[in-house]
This record gives structure tokens, C-alpha cells and sequence, in this order.
């Protein structure tokens, strides 16, 4: 599964140094700072932080959907074109029909005053011109193939006659419509129950895979990137601490945020009662950021250099990459941990228990 | 900074800041119901968009807002002075020639019989300035006190005042105010208080709503508890926190208030007698097409210090409102 | 169905209170018989006053007698209500008392010119405050968006009367583009004569429109499902006018209910400007020679357009959003 070695030809999407802030009242909000990554063809991304990481902010640069207050800086090429430049231009027929998005909440997400038909047949009839009819009819058979029982009924139906999950596989649906090269799925179940959950994301992963589409899966959990993901990027205040193909980064990975993020996971073969690890703290401000690691604050790994500069992302993109000073499965990595479990206390001032793993 | 402080720092940092459930269900039934005020509009701010475009100017006033409030405070001068001023005798017929063009004699003219022009006009506020304050003031102790009443008791007593102010409403307000203006002697008394009573249902929607909201804050609630009586809660809690925006929208009130004496006096029945000068009577009497065409000057100065003080009245009010981040009333 | 019976109750009481105050601050019998109101007939038959006046008294005494019979002026106010409610209810309007026509031939008579103008007057408001609307938000705090915010302002703080003085001096005296004064050769001519009339009073509706508008419109572009439409890759203008608009409509159709007793208000004084001889212009004269049955009358039309309007309003809305269907 080694992702970067079969990364042959040139990538379907091209992130290099991306920049985004919002100028607010109380200052600039830094929200991406410095993102790069590749997405090749038929690949999926998943792309893992806390919300306020910058991950719903980086989906939504792609898709030029950010307010105009918004400062946009850095390259986003998309099959050797630069997508800025094509959404200035307002080209037809690019977003929507090349890459789209499914976002968050199918609550939200739908025209609330529109029947379901016809917001997916607009996409059609918009971008490849079908007929009204035509249309309605191709809308039945994508809803037929997100797995929507009973499509010609729900057609004529309002969205706020659906269930949550009912409505997010409309929302699908309407994203496949034009057969998008590339989805951009951001957080597409984390507003729907539970247990519908786990079908939506394997209707995705199914739908991928048949229409050969590549995918960059948004989730603040990294268990729904398990297994789905090829390639799994850690983000966190704006900048990518971990980036690695997915085996690596959940069995060998290097930063301590990824690992926290595992460990806050509950699994299956947890003892009943186990306790789950809870990152202490909360995620950084991205009003004036100090020049320093964002996570050091919450790292029971800090040491004295990781408040002197905001480490770099190490590596080439496509390779294992990840910014931290001290990482974790390394020998300085170890030495940190030991040191700050003798002091009882990091560098930035967090309390470390002795024992094995945070306390309570 | 200990361990604790750390982790009850993730739960504030979650826990977004808390906005009274109960209060906002009851203002979108109250939307329902009324549709006439719109207290908050159930809108969403999206995480990773800057704060919406009001609140920039909120806690600034600026410079037209002081401009207006200095056009109002010389216009409440004239009015309370405009006796003592140094201006011509504003109901001498003859004063000039009729009609005569603007002159350093007569700054804005003459009018068909010959009256000072600018003289009329400093005089005409006082009608116009007298009769929109009083105005307000009645519709805000009758209309806020009612609403602040049903806003509180809720159940049948709502029911009534809900269904007076609808009443209220649903008749057309020009046409009440002339039946009343028509058929009672017109002193200043009876327009103030007719326009009063137009201004009764809308301040009373919104003293009611505002009610609404605050009744059900937890500084209410602990009142009641402690076992306060309606009485001083109404008084002690409520008053104060509805009497803000109420405030606020005085001056709004005020402008419509104005318009509406205007409109009265241009029918012809706002306050009678020779003396009694407004805006709008002056504005109908250089009307005819006649005087439109030979002697403009006789409409159009009053129209424009109409119009300046209504806008005076309408920005101002309006910075206030956003001063006070009282959302917009759509009368 | 709670909605009709709150109709009906508002009717009722818009009625009476109507009625009441028509008959309690003055007394309709001056208006019918004129001084013979003052004959003391009771007095007279029974020999204890004596009548004043030129005629025979027995004939004076017959009209009075008969008018009170004819307007029920013998019965309490409130028995004279109960009366005249069911008069209306089978049709009979009464008659005027300043020409003696039936009050429903006045109506049909002057109703026309005013729905024209109102309706002229709604269109040209939402004519000018959608388009307005919609590219004040499409360009929010924009140059175009602060001029028009400032323009609003201007507009809302012009009384209609104002107004109409100042567009009847420049548009139709001075340049000389519309008419002056109403005209009713043929509809084409009518129709331009209120062009002025219209302007004045949905101009100044246009402003409120156009705010309403573009702050439910900024509100609404916020919104998930405008993200999923660009996501869609749909042009802009297409997303505003196919997803946003019919969301934020809500303010204004609200007002757009609200607004018809303004705009009927405004239409007193704007017919009396253009000299329309409309709805508007008859009830300022009936109110003034206290002709009660024509003000009653106009009273309960105009207030029964205006519950039945906002009743309207209330389909509106499910039609605006289909959510409302399901409460």
C-alpha cells in the first residue's frame, strides 16, 4: 500500500503553498497557512483536524467558495489548470462537472423551497443541456444508484420530507450528476445519525471506486479515514502536521496530534469501561498566532524548542511528511516524553503524569 | 495554570456562546403570529466567515449622525422659540406682494397672500415637532405598557391586547385619523392623540416581543423565584430592558409621526385656526398647479425642511437602533 | 380556520369601532335633516314646545321621523350596528347622504380608479426594489450597495405628499413628460395619467422593499445550499434569482400585506394631489361633510382588502417555503 510509490503520472490536483485569511474586527484570522499536497487520479485524501483546523476553509479555497473578504494566496492547479485563474475567468462548465462538493449538513445543504427532482435536474440541464424530462429521468436513476428507495416518489418530494440521511444521498446524488472527476466530501456524515453513518460512507467509497473518481474526504475522525483513505493529511491551526499514505500514518506515525487524535478514538477491542485519552486544552487561536509549534500548548512531548518557531513540514510532497521537533516512535521523541515525565511538566506548562498516558 | 483549568477550557472553547432556546422559539411563533416585527431573523453566522455587516458600524455613531442630531436640535429650537424670533409675523397677510420671488426681505419668498414664507416655515415646526413627540410618547406609554402586560401575563390578556393592536392595524391609519380629526374639534390635543393611537399597535408589538424575550432569561426566572411579585418584576426586571430598544426607535417614530401630521395637514385636518401653521398645510397651499408653476419657492421650501428633518429623524434614529443592535422594524 | 374566525372578528371590530366612532363624536342626524335636528318633535306633539321653524311643523316632524326610520337613528348605537351589518350582509350599502345615490354606485363608480392606481403602485414598487434588491446584495457593501442604502433613506424620509408635489412640478410641469392630471378617455391614457401618482406611492415602498430584501438576501447567501448550488457550478445570477430570492422573500410579502393599509392611506392624499376621483378622494369628502354611510362603507371595504390580503399572505408563505405546509 505504498501510496507514493505508484503516484506515476502528473497529480489530478496540485495544492502548493496555500494561504488563507479572513481580516475580522479583531484581527486576521489565519486560517491555512502554507498547505501543500498531490491528489492523483481515482485516489482519495482524507483530510483529519479538530473544527477551526482549516480543513473545511481548505475545501472550500478549492471550490471558490470563500466570502470575497477572504485573502487567498498560494497555487491550486486541477489537471495542469489553474483553478483560481478558471474561476476569475468564470468559466462554464468547470465546477460541477470536473469537481464538486457534498457538504455537512443535508439539512442545510438543500434548497428547502425547491422539490428534490428538480435541484438535481438543474445541474444536468444546466451543465449538459438535457431536456427538462430528460433530466428528471437521469435524476430517478442516480438516486436509484445512491440507493434511494422508491426515486420516482422522491423526486416530487421537498426536502424537509426526507431523513437526514435520505437527503445527504441527494446531495450525492446531485454532486454525481455531471460525473465529477473529482468529490470533495466535506464532513458528509457527521450531521446524520449514527447508524447511517457507515452506509453513506461506504456508498461513497463504492461510488469512487465505479466511477474511477478521486476523493478528498473531510472528517474531524480519523476512524472514518481508516480503510478509506489512501492517503491521510493531518491538519492543525491552518497547517498540515502529518501527511503520509494511510497505513504509515495510523501504524507508524510521527506527530503527536495524530497520535493524540488515535488514542481519543474508542475501538472495539477497548476493555469495557477503558478510558479514552481526551486531548487536554483547546485548539489554538488563528487571531496572531504565536511564532511557535500550535500544538506544543497540548503536547506531552514539549520541549523548550518546539515554543521557538513553528517547526517545518519536513520532506518532499508525496512522501511521509510531518512538522515536529520531537516526534513521537523516535528516539528524541522518547527522550522528550522522559524528560517532561520526570519534571512532571512539559515546556509550555502541561501538567505529565509519571504513569503510562495522560491522567485524569 | 492547572490541569483542570485546561480541560474546563476545552469545554468553553465548544460550548458556543449560549443563546436562550426558549426565547428564540417564542420570537419565531411571535413572527408567526404577527409577522410585523422582526425581532431576529434565525440566521446562521458560518464559522469561517467574518462577523456580519451590521456590527461594524454599531458602536460608532459618525459624523452624520451628529450632523442630523444638530439639524434636529436647531429645529427643536425654532420650534420652542420661533415666537420670540427675530422673523417676520408669520400670519400678516401682505406682508410682501403675493407670490414674490425669494428676497433678502423674505428668504424663501411670499406666499398667494403675501405671508412670509421662511417665517412660516420656522413656525410650522412647532405644530409638526409638538404633535410627532407627543404622539410618540402616548403610543409608547399606551402601546408599550399594553404590550409589556400581555408580553408578561400571556394567555387571555395576550390574546386581547394581541387582537386590539391587530385591530388597530388592520384599520387603514389615515382613514382612522381624519374620521377622529374630522369629527372632534381639531385642537392640538386631538391630533397629538389621534396620531398617538396609530402609534400604539406597532410600539406595542414590539414592547410585547421584547417582553417576550426577557420574560424568559434567567434574571426573570430568579426574580420569580425569590418571589418577587409581577408587579416589581415588570418594573424592576422588565421595564428597564424593554425601555432600550423601545427607546431606540423613538426617533423612527418620531419621523413617522411627523409624516402623519404632514398627511393630515395636507387633507386639511390637522390643527384648525389661522395660528396654527404646519409643513404639510403649507405644502397644499402652494399645491395648485398655478402656484407649482409661478411660485415654486411657496411648496418646495417647506418640503425641503420637511424632508431634511424627517431624514434627520430617520438616520439618526436609525444609528441609534444599530447602536443598540435593535434589529430593524418593518412598520 | 382560526385564521377566518380571526378574520371575522377583526372585520367586526374594525367595523364597529368605525361605526361607533362615526356615530358618538358627531350626530348623523344633523346630516341628514340639517337644523330640523334640533325640532324637539316629541315636544311639540305633546304641545310643550313650540316649532321654529318655516314650515308646518307636522311635516318637519314627518321627515325626521322618516330619516331616523330610513338610518334606524331611533335605536341605540349598538341595536344600529346589529342593523346595518345585516343591510350590508344583503347587499344594501344604504345611501349617501349628500346626493342621496346608493352608496354601492359610488363605490363602483370611484373602486376602479383606486385599484388601478394600487395595483400600479405595487408593481412599480417590486418592479424597482427586486432588481434593486438583488444586485445591493449580490455587491453587499459595495459602492452601489452604500448609494443605495443612502437613496433608501431619502426615499423613506419623503412624505407622500411631498413627493408627489415635487414629481408633479418636475415630471409633469416643468419637463412636462406625464400629465398633470388624471385622464379617463380611453384605458392607454388612464393608465399613463397615473403613472405619477403610482411612482409616488411605490417609490417610496420600493425603498422599504429593497431593504427588507437585501438583508434577508445577504442572510440567505450565507446558507449551505447557496455553497451546494456554486458547488454546482451554476452562475451567480442564476443562483440568486432561481435559489435565494424566493427563501428571503418573507420580509416582503410580509410588508407587501402590511403595506396595502399604507399604500390606501398614502392614496388620500395622492388622489387629492393628481385629482383622481377615486376611493381615496371620496372618503376625505365623506369624512368631512360626516356622510357616514359612504365612510362606513369605504371603511369596511378597505378594511376587509386588508385582513383578506394578509390572509392571502398567510398562502403566500407556504408557497414561499413548503416547510410552512407541514405546521
Amino acid at each position: 500500500m505504498m501510496a507514493e510509490q505508484d503516484a506515476t503520472g502528473a497529480p489530478l490536483l496540485s495544492v502548493r503553498d496555500l494561504h488563507v485569511r479572513f481580516p475580522t474586527e479583531r484581527g486576521t484570522v489565519n486560517a491555512v497557512n502554507g498547505v501543500s499536497f498531490d491528489l492523483h487520479e481515482g485516489k482519495t485524501l482524507a483530510i483529519v483536524g479538530e473544527s477551526g483546523s482549516g480543513k473545511s476553509v481548505t475545501a472550500k479555497t478549492l471550490m471558490n467558495l470563500l466570502p470575497r473578504t477572504a485573502q487567498v494566496s498560494g497555487e491550486v492547479t486541477y489537471d495542469g489548470q489553474d483553478v483560481q485563474a478558471l474561476a476569475e475567468a468564470g468559466t462554464k462548465h468547470f465546477f460541477g462537472v470536473q469537481m464538486t462538493m457534498v457538504f455537512q449538513d443535508p439539512m442545510t445543504s438543500l434548497n428547502p423551497v425547491k422539490k428534490v427532482g428538480e435541484q438535481i435536474a438543474e445541474t444536468l440541464r444546466y451543465h449538459l443541456g438535457r431536456s427538462r424530462i430528460e433530466a428528471l429521468e437521469e435524476a430517478e436513476e442516480l438516486l436509484d444508484v445512491v440507493g434511494m428507495p422508491e426515486p420516482a416518489r422522491r423526486l416530487k418530494q421537498y426536502p424537509h420530507e426526507l431523513s437526514g440521511g435520505l437527503r445527504q444521498r441527494v446531495v450525492i446524488a446531485m454532486a454525481l450528476a455531471c460525473q465529477p472527476r473529482l468529490l470533495i466530501a466535506d464532513e458528509p456524515t457527521t450531521a446524520v445519525d449514527v447508524t447511517v453513518q457507515k452506509h453513506l460512507l461506504d456508498l461513497l467509497d463504492r461510488l469512487r471506486r465505479d466511477r474511477g473518481m478521486s476523493m478528498i474526504l473531510i472528517t474531524h475522525d480519523l476512524g472514518v479515514a481508516h480503510g478509506r483513505a489512501d492517503d491521510v493529511a493531518v491538519m492543525y491551526a491552518g497547517r498540515l502536521v502529518e501527511v503520509a499514505d494511510a497505513r504509515t500514518l495510523f501504524f507508524d506515525m510521527r506527530h503527536p496530534y495524530t497520535e493524540a487524535l488515535l488514542r481519543s478514538i474508542p475501538r472495539i477491542d477497548d476493555p469495557v469501561h477503558h478510558r479514552l485519552d481526551p486531548i487536554p486544552g483547546r485548539p489554538p487561536e488563528l487571531i496572531n498566532p504565536p511564532d511557535a509549534c500550535a500544538f506544543a500548548p497540548r503536547c506531552i512531548y514539549a520541549q523548550g524548542d518546539c515554543l521557538g518557531g513553528v517547526p517545518e513540514l519536513s520532506g518532499l510532497v508525496g512522501l511521509h511528511r510531518f512538522a515536529c521537533l520531537h516526534p513521537t516512535g523516535t528516539e528524541r521523541g522518547m527522550a522528550a516524553m522522559a524528560a517532561n515525565r520526570a519534571a512532571g511538566v512539559t515546556a509550555a506548562g502541561l501538567p505529565v503524569a509519571g504513569g503510562h498516558g495522560g491522567s485524569g | 495554570m492547572s490541569a483542570e483549568d485546561l480541560v474546563t477550557g476545552e469545554g468553553q472553547a465548544t460550548g458556543r456562546p449560549r443563546t436562550p432556546v426558549e426565547g428564540k422559539a417564542s420570537r419565531e411563533r411571535l413572527l408567526w403570529r404577527f409577522r410585523i416585527v422582526r425581532l431576529v431573523r434565525p440566521g446562521r453566522v458560518p464559522d469561517d466567515s467574518p462577523a456580519g455587516d451590521e456590527s461594524a458600524v454599531r458602536r460608532r455613531l459618525g459624523f452624520s449622525f451628529w450632523l442630523a442630531v444638530v439639524w434636529l436640535l436647531i429645529m427643536a429650537f425654532v420650534a420652542a422659540f420661533a415666537p420670540l424670533l427675530p422673523v417676520a409675523d408669520p400670519t400678516k397677510v401682505a406682508f410682501g406682494g403675493p407670490r414674490e420671488p425669494p428676497s433678502l426681505d423674505a428668504w424663501f419668498g411670499t406666499d398667494a397672500l403675501g405671508r412670509d414664507v421662511f417665517s412660516r416655515t420656522l413656525h410650522g415646526a412647532r405644530i409638526s415637532l409638538a404633535v410627532g413627540g407627543f404622539a410618540i410618547v402616548f403610543g409608547m406609554v399606551v402601546g408599550g405598557g399594553l404590550g409589556i402586560l400581555g408580553g408578561y401575563f400571556r394567555g387571555r390578556l395576550d390574546q386581547a391586547v394581541g387582537f386590539v393592536f391587530f385591530v388597530l392595524l388592520s384599520f387603514p391609519a389615515l382613514v382612522l385619523a381624519i374620521l377622529i380629526t374630522a369629527t372632534l374639534e381639531r385642537s392640538m390635543l386631538v391630533v397629538s392623540l389621534t396620531i398617538g393611537i396609530l402609534a400604539v399597535a406597532p410600539v406595542g408589538l414590539l414592547a410585547r416581543a421584547s417582553t417576550l424575550v426577557f420574560a424568559e432569561r434567567e434574571f426573570v426566572s430568579a426574580a420569580r423565584v425569590l418571589g418577587a411579585k409581577p408587579g416589581r418584576i415588570i418594573v424592576r426586571e422588565l421595564l428597564p430592558n424593554v425601555v432600550i430598544p423601545m427607546g431606540a426607535l423613538t426617533l423612527l417614530g418620531m419621523a413617522v409621526a411627523v409624516v402623519a401630521e404632514g398627511s393630515l395637514a395636507f387633507l386639511g385636518l390637522s390643527v384648525a385656526g389661522e395660528d396654527a401653521i404646519s409643513w404639510g398645510k403649507m405644502i397644499v397651499d402652494g399645491a395648485g398647479l398655478r402656484d407649482l408653476q409661478n411660485a415654486t419657492h411657496v411648496t418646495m421650501f417647506p418640503v425641503a425642511v420637511m424632508f431634511v428633518t424627517v431624514l434627520s429623524l430617520n438616520f439618526a434614529g436609525d444609528r441609534i437602533r444599530q447602536y443598540f443592535d435593535v434589529k430593524e422594524l418593518a412598520f | 380556520m382560526r385564521r377566518v374566525v380571526l378574520l371575522f372578528a377583526v372585520l367586526f371590530a374594525v367595523t364597529f369601532l368605525g361605526f361607533a366612532a362615526m356615530n358618538l363624536l358627531g350626530d348623523p342626524l344633523v346630516n341628514v335633516v340639517g337644523v330640523l335636528a334640533e325640532l324637539d318633535c316629541e315636544g311639540i306633539e305633546a304641545g310643550t314646545a313650540e316649532d321654529t321653524t318655516v314650515d308646518a311643523a307636522s311635516r318637519d316632524c314627518d321627515t325626521v321621523a322618516a330619516a331616523k326610520a330610513q338610518y334606524h337613528l331611533d335605536r341605540p348605537v349598538p341595536i344600529r350596528y346589529v342593523l346595518w351589518l345585516g343591510d350590508m350582509a344583503t347587499g344594501d350599502f344604504g345611501t349617501s347622504f349628500q346626493n342621496d345615490q346608493p352608496v354601492s354606485h359610488v363605490i363602483r363608480e370611484k373602486l376602479p380608479e383606486t385599484l388601478i392606481l394600487l395595483t400600479m403602485a405595487q408593481i412599480v414598487s417590486l418592479g424597482v426594489a427586486i432588481p434593486w434588491g438583488v444586485i445591493a446584495a449580490y455587491r453587499a457593501n459595495r459602492a452601489f450597495d452604500r448609494g443605495s442604502t443612502v437613496a433608501s433613506f431619502g426615499l423613506l424620509s419623503v412624505p407622500n405628499f411631498a413627493l408627489g408635489v415635487v414629481l408633479l412640478y418636475l415630471l409633469a410641469l416643468r419637463w412636462q413628460i406625464f400629465p398633470s392630471a388624471y385622464e379617463s378617455d380611453n384605458f392607454g391614457g388612464l393608465v399613463f395619467s397615473m403613472v405619477l401618482p403610482a411612482v409616488t406611492l411605490g417609490l417610496p415602498l420600493a425603498a422599504s422593499y429593497q431593504r427588507l430584501l437585501r438583508t434577508d438576501l445577504i442572510t440567505t447567501l450565507q446558507e449551505d445550499f447557496v455553497h451546494m448550488a456554486r458547488a454546482k457550478g451554476l452562475p451567480p445570477m442564476r443562483i440568486m434569482f432561481r435559489h435565494a430570492l424566493r427563501p428571503s422573500m418573507f420580509s416582503v410579502v410580509t410588508v407587501f400585506g402590511v403595506s396595502t393599509g399604507a399604500l390606501i392611506g398614502g392614496s388620500l392624499v395622492v388622489e387629492q394631489i393628481f385629482g383622481i376621483p377615486g376611493i381615496g378622494r371620496e372618503i376625505v369628502t365623506a369624512v368631512v361633510r360626516d356622510d357616514f354611510p359612504v365612510v362606513l362603507a369605504i371603511v369596511m371595504l378597505v378594511a376587509t382588502t386588508f385582513v383578506v390580503l394578509n390572509f392571502l399572505v398567510d398562502l403566500l408563505y407556504s408557497w414561499l417555503d413548503p416547510r410552512v405546509r407541514a405546521r
